[in-house]
């Protein structure tokens, strides 16, 4: 725990000072609220937090489910087959080069208001990084493995179960990591375009009624989401790979 | 004495992706005897480690032909490489089983008996994150014998291990070689590491790689380190050594001769 003093104690002094700035200084609420005020939005009754909250989880969530399940069969696909891996490949890459967000709005047209272009959006950004790097995994494999197994007269679908899958675990979570940020992204940014609830709607409420500590609110619990989806990340992969130790 | 392996006349060209042609191996003619240990020793880039690669099967000559003996009908190799390549999400035990799994066989008691003669005993669940280069090394030789292969091929198995290490790991091998009765082959750039583990010497020239010298090693059968100060030790390094270096002097004139643009 030693190596936590100093970013606790610099995480604290950095509330202290924002409070005393608001104060000492007069801002309006409504500009800059303090911390003070962030954590009493939360009893004041007039926000279901709990509701909202959950809505923009479940979207993440089952929007990162399909995304991880999305990406990682397109990885398997482009790993056995060299011609799917280029027929593939240019829409895969062009899709990521795109800034996705820019598609929210379209996508509302094809699909319409609804949870599946909600969804929708979330798979298209969390896919892309499992499939690039669950794609290096499978494929970034020690040769001399793979010689080892062969001289032993192994199948290629052996040396897949072996050597390739075991080695694309540490690349899947560094993707999975990547994609649960992009699966926070992908539910606000849907919730902005398109919704009338879940934490994103209630941001842009709050900017229309400058309810500013209402927004400021919704941070503080997406920040504590993000944490929490990554860090159940992180320890589901050390509890998968007791081996891996990252660099 | 039953050949295991006999390879005749073999050759092996790549083709760059630039399209050129490169020979790597030329004329390769060589047999290695049941339980002997045969070592290749030349410069670096010479198709040292290709010939290891075409003798397993795992790639195919351009031109000759290996002939391989089998043992119960057939010809199994084991094999140990240069940085243990071991995998990572398996235990020590694990590693060492696996090419039981691929051979489908059930000897696991062979698995205990190598860990034994490896000095791994406590490290069974270990993964090789948590072992030394040496260590690794050991699981990967344990590895090479545990199926009991036709012969062991060996790719430089020692390179990057300290000195005192290598030495006793160059012991622990020679002993297992002996006890089990194994057929090797040992790729190496270490003079003394060829003769202190094998039988026969063969020296190979600088691409294309040909077999330019065999050189009898005449030390008794079983070797302990103290070996390395008899006189048929010094001998056979010698003799290695004037050959490497004579071929180097040449390769050093031809680049002299030729004219530059």
């Amino acid at each position: 725990m030693a190596g936590y003093g100093l970013p606790i104690a610099s995480f604290i002094v950095g509330i202290i000072l924002w409070e005393a700035y608001v104060r000492v200084f007069k801002v309006p609420a409504f500009l800059f609220p303090p911390p003070s005020a962030i954590v009493q939005v939360y009893f004041t009754g007039r926000i279901d937090w709990v509701g909202q909250t959950l809505v923009t989880v479940t979207e993440a969530i089952f929007g990162l489910v399909i995304g991880v399940a999305v990406g990682f069969a397109l990885a398997l696909v482009i790993t056995l087959s060299s011609i799917l891996n280029k027929i593939l490949m240019p829409y895969i890459v062009a899709l990521q080069v795109l800034p996705k967000v820019a598609i929210a709005p379209i996508l509302y047209i094809l699909l319409g208001f609804t949870d599946t272009s909600r969804i929708l959006l979330i798979v298209i950004l969390t896919f892309f990084p499992i499939v690039i790097n669950t794609t290096t995994g499978l494929t970034d494999v020690d040769r001399n493995l793979v010689h080892l197994l062969k001289s032993l007269g192994a199948s290629g679908t052996t040396i897949f179960y072996k050597v390739r899958l075991p080695n694309s675990l540490p690349y899947f979570f560094d993707g999975l990591k990547i994609g649960v940020s992009g699966a926070l992204v992908g539910a606000i940014v849907a919730e902005f375009v398109s919704s009338s609830k879940g934490l994103g709607f209630l941001i842009l409420n709050s900017q229309y009624t400058f309810n500013t500590v209402a927004a400021f609110g919704a941070f503080v619990i997406l920040t504590v989401l993000g944490l929490l989806l990554y860090g159940g990340v992180i320890l589901l992969g050390r509890q998968l790979m007791p081996w891996y130790r990252p660099n | 004495m039953a050949a295991i392996v006999a390879v005749e006349n073999i050759g092996k060209t790549y083709t760059t992706v630039n399209g050129d042609e490169v020979v790597a191996l030329e004329g390769i003619s060589l047999a290695i005897q049941k339980d002997e240990t045969v070592a290749i020793v030349g410069p670096s880039g010479c198709g040292k480690s290709t010939l290891l690669r075409l003798i397993a099967g795992v790639e195919r000559p351009t031109d000759g032909k290996i002939e391989r003996g089998t043992r119960d009908g057939r010809f199994i190799v084991g094999y140990v490489f240069q940085d243990s390549s071991l995998m990572r999400w398996r235990t020590v035990y694990d590693n060492i089983r696996l090419p039981l799994e691929v051979v489908n066989s059930h000897n696991y008691e062979k698995i205990d008996q190598l860990i034994e003669m490896t000095g791994l005993k406590g490290f069974e669940k270990a993964y090789p994150i948590e072992l030394s280069g040496g260590m690794q090394r050991r699981v990967s030789i344990a590895r090479a014998f545990v199926h009991e292969p036709s012969i062991v091929l060996m790719d430089e198995p020692f390179t990057g291990v300290d000195e005192l290490t290598k030495e006793a790991l160059q012991h622990e091998l020679g002993t297992m070689l002996r006890n089990l009765r194994a057929t090797a082959m040992l790729v190496t750039h270490d003079i003394e590491e060829a003769v202190f583990l094998s039988n026969r010497i063969f020296v190979m020239s600088r691409r294309p790689g040909r077999i330019v010298d065999e050189v009898p090693v005449k030390l008794p059968a079983d070797r302990d380190p103290s070996m390395r100060s008899d006189l048929a030790f010094f001998d056979a390094a010698k003799k290695v050594r004037e050959k490497l270096l004579a071929m180097q002097a040449m390769s050093v004139d031809v680049e002299a001769a030729s004219p530059s643009d």
